[in-house]
């Protein structure tokens, strides 16, 4: 008896525990006004460690929740198609009226899905292919998406490998990150760094230039191979997330290889090649602004650094929140928007620390309520508008 | 006084056999509690907690065929993973979504049977052979989503698995195979027997069991098991990648344990223990979900609660006599 006594004890602390903490936080509403009713937004994240996912789920949880009248709600980290399915499914039945989606194993999928129940659905920072566009923009609960397209992505890889050739540099080394499963991001970031070795080089690259290097790549198996590149070297590659001792040995050997002077990274290019590499090598990496970031610029380790700045998701959480407010932005044709934005980019640790300044304030973000609050209701040109001025001196007039 | 002792020793033990029912029963007034007090969408939520719990529901009732001869198989994710990609792969040649149902159930069985026959031919612990199954499968799949050149994902046109993504279809598959299981394991030699093996290897040998033999059988239900979740996976989400399934074994392992049953298998073995567990997990993570815990901190009570579960369930392993 002592033990079914035990164990009861045991179930109803935990019922207890449970009911306590539901009771513990609830929320009044009001009916006329719409913002004066809280909008509960679920968001879909495949991602809940890195310093980019921290720092978009700070702008919004520090900032964003402050100074605005919505609660937002989050998936655990989405590694497949089922995950994304279940995770809307549970939005919906904790009555979220939209959808902010970090994740992308089937955006046609999730689109479809909110459209059939009724709940807006807005993809931060990625687009969506054309082809899927087409498909999409008409739907009415489909809000639109910004971020980075695959042109920017291409260019973002273009540029920082110029900025080293231009200055002289000849022999590379690469960290293809998740090309190798074929995420296309990174396979158009490596692609535009290969195409401007080929243009500064004079050569090709096993037979492409330009954007068929995309192609080439895809065709390998999202491999890039090492080889001259007319008069560039690119001397090593390392693919993947293994974390294992091989993989963190590869880039080691490539990171310490006396035939490469400078590093590039599609992402993660802090995590892969800065502890490795030896004073004097250059290193550039496409990622995101944070403390260690700046850290990395400052004692000389990391030199080039195209990074998203957490704000970047305002606007789509503005455009969100007016549809949900019954104002939803749409393009003359009555479509759903898709609109690229970039990253910001620094050469040196004073602008930098700059960067980092803006983007990591909870009291000032790049993006602040006064901003925002121009593009509630906005029309489509302006909002086009705003979004297309996100370089850092264009936010900061 | 004796014979009430030993009465009173043997009601209190009953219930605790109970317990993960009682324990998803109360988890499940919580659960309305708290959705009526957050004025949750309750008619959704139950449908979501079917569409959450019946593909873990099913794989891991086969599983319980391994689990209780004391066995463990770590690459229940990755066959599944393989078999639907494989079943996806099918349906795209031949448009037919019965060839696809065979296809992820053959693969699955195909997958299962390796494992143990690999086991028992070379006389390693079944635990070893899945460990290098899954470093092989999780290759394999790579290979797969690379032949079939289309990027990063294999699919299966949304619209052609429509017609069966409900619930009501989802919950037939489950009755059907929960009906097979259970008359498997309780009302056939096969459940008798992997208890024994799986309570004493030894003592089974002795009496003429053949271990080899009940470990393929079991290999194969939980197979079988592994392939109508993969398929039941197509149906849910027709886009198949490297990740598909990645969380499946540990759902296995933790609804089982969740169910009451012990993880060292023999005569304490359970088929009904995956469901429950599994359930109770669903329930758990949704209870988590309206209360907008972070993540790291549902993971963390959930831990707890795991825990609590094992203790309890400990609290009825007799220390002096043979457990029934």
């Amino acid at each position: 008896m002592k033990l079914i006594k035990k164990f009861l004890v045991m179930q109803l602390s935990l019922l207890m525990a449970i009911c306590l903490s539901a009771c513990s936080s609830g929320g009044g509403s009001s009916a006329e006004d719409p913002t004066a009713k809280t909008v509960k937004i679920g968001v879909l994240v495949s991602d809940t460690t890195s310093a980019e996912a921290l720092s978009f789920r700070s702008y919004y949880e520090n900032y964003i929740k402050s100074v605005y009248n919505v609660d937002f709600m989050y998936s655990d980290e989405l590694k497949d198609a089922a995950a994304e399915q279940s995770a809307i499914d549970n939005f919906i039945a904790n009555n979220c009226q939209a959808i902010i989606s970090f994740a992308s194993a089937d955006r046609p999928a999730q689109i479809e899905k909110c459209e059939t129940e009724g709940i807006y659905y807005a993809v931060a920072t990625g687009t969506l292919t054309d082809e899927q566009y087409e498909q999409f923009k008409s739907y009415k609960y489909y809000v639109g998406a910004i971020g980075p397209d695959l042109a920017i992505e291409y260019q973002a890889g273009y540029d920082m490998a110029k900025f080293y050739l231009d200055q002289g540099y000849t022999k590379f080394g690469m960290f293809t990150g998740a090309s190798v499963y074929f995420t296309e991001m990174h396979i158009y970031r490596a692609a535009g760094m290969i195409a401007a070795m080929c243009e500064a080089g004079n050569g090709d690259y096993e037979g492409a230039k330009g954007m068929d290097i995309v192609g080439k790549i895809m065709s390998e198996g999202g491999n890039v191979n090492t080889g001259k590149i007319g008069s560039v070297e690119l001397n090593g590659v390392v693919a993947g997330y293994d974390f294992d001792d091989a993989w963190f040995g590869k880039l080691a050997a490539v990171a310490n290889d006396p035939n490469v002077e400078v590093l590039l990274a599609v992402g993660s290019g802090q995590t892969a090649f800065a502890g490795f590499k030896p004073e004097g090598k250059m290193l550039g990496d496409i990622d995101c602004y944070t403390a260690d970031s700046v850290g990395l610029m400052k004692a000389g380790t990391l030199n080039y650094l195209a990074g998203k700045f957490s704000a970047s998701i305002g606007p789509i959480f503005a455009a969100t929140l007016s549809a949900v407010y019954g104002k939803p932005i749409r393009t003359a044709d009555g479509n759903a928007f898709a609109l690229s934005q970039g990253y910001w980019i620094a050469t040196d640790a004073e602008t930098a620390e700059k960067y980092f300044e803006v983007d990591s304030s909870t009291t000032a973000p790049a993006y602040t309520k006064e901003k925002l609050d121009t593009l509630i209701g906005a029309s489509y040109d302006d909002f086009a508008k705003f979004v297309s001025a996100y370089s850092f001196e264009d936010i900061q007039k | 006084m004796e014979k009430k002792e030993n009465k009173r020793k043997f009601t209190s033990g009953k219930l605790l056999n109970l317990a993960p029912v009682i324990g998803m029963i109360l988890m499940a007034a919580v659960f309305l509690a708290i959705a009526y007090m957050k004025d949750v969408n309750i008619p959704y939520s139950f449908k979501n907690i079917l569409n959450q719990s019946i593909i873990t529901m099913v794989v891991a009732t086969g599983a319980v065929f391994i689990y209780t001869l004391g066995a463990f198989d770590i690459s229940l994710g990755a066959s599944m993973c393989v078999s639907a990609l494989v079943g996806a792969m099918a349906y795209n040649r031949t448009g037919s979504l019965l060839i696809m149902l065979g296809v992820c159930v053959g693969c699955a069985v195909l997958v299962s049977l390796i494992s143990s026959v690999l086991a028992s031919v070379f006389n390693l612990p079944v635990f070893v052979t899945t460990i290098a199954m899954l470093s092989l499968l999780n290759a394999f799949a790579l290979v797969l989503i690379k032949a079939n050149g289309t990027g990063d994902v294999v699919q299966v046109p949304a619209n052609a698995v429509r017609g069966i993504n409900t619930v009501w279809f989802k919950l037939i598959v489950l009755i059907l195979f929960l009906a097979f299981c259970i008359f498997a394991f309780s009302f056939m030699k096969l459940g008798r027997q992997e208890k024994f093996v799986g309570g004493n290897p030894i003592c089974a040998a002795l009496s003429g069991l053949n271990a080899s033999k009940l470990s393929i059988i079991g290999f194969m239900m939980a197979g079988l098991g592994v392939g109508l979740g993969a398929f039941l996976t197509i149906t849910y989400a027709p886009t198949l990648s490297r990740n598909t399934a990645g969380s499946v074994g540990m759902d296995v392992i933790i609804s089982i344990v969740f169910g009451g049953m012990p993880v060292s298998g023999g005569a304490r073995s359970r088929i009904y223990s995956a469901a429950v567990g599994s359930l109770s997990m669903t329930l758990l993570s949704q209870i988590m979900l309206m209360l907008n815990f972070d993540s790291g901190i549902s993971q963390m009570v959930k831990a707890v609660i795991f825990l609590l579960v094992v203790y309890v369930s400990m609290l009825n392993s007799r220390k002096t006599i043979l457990p029934r």
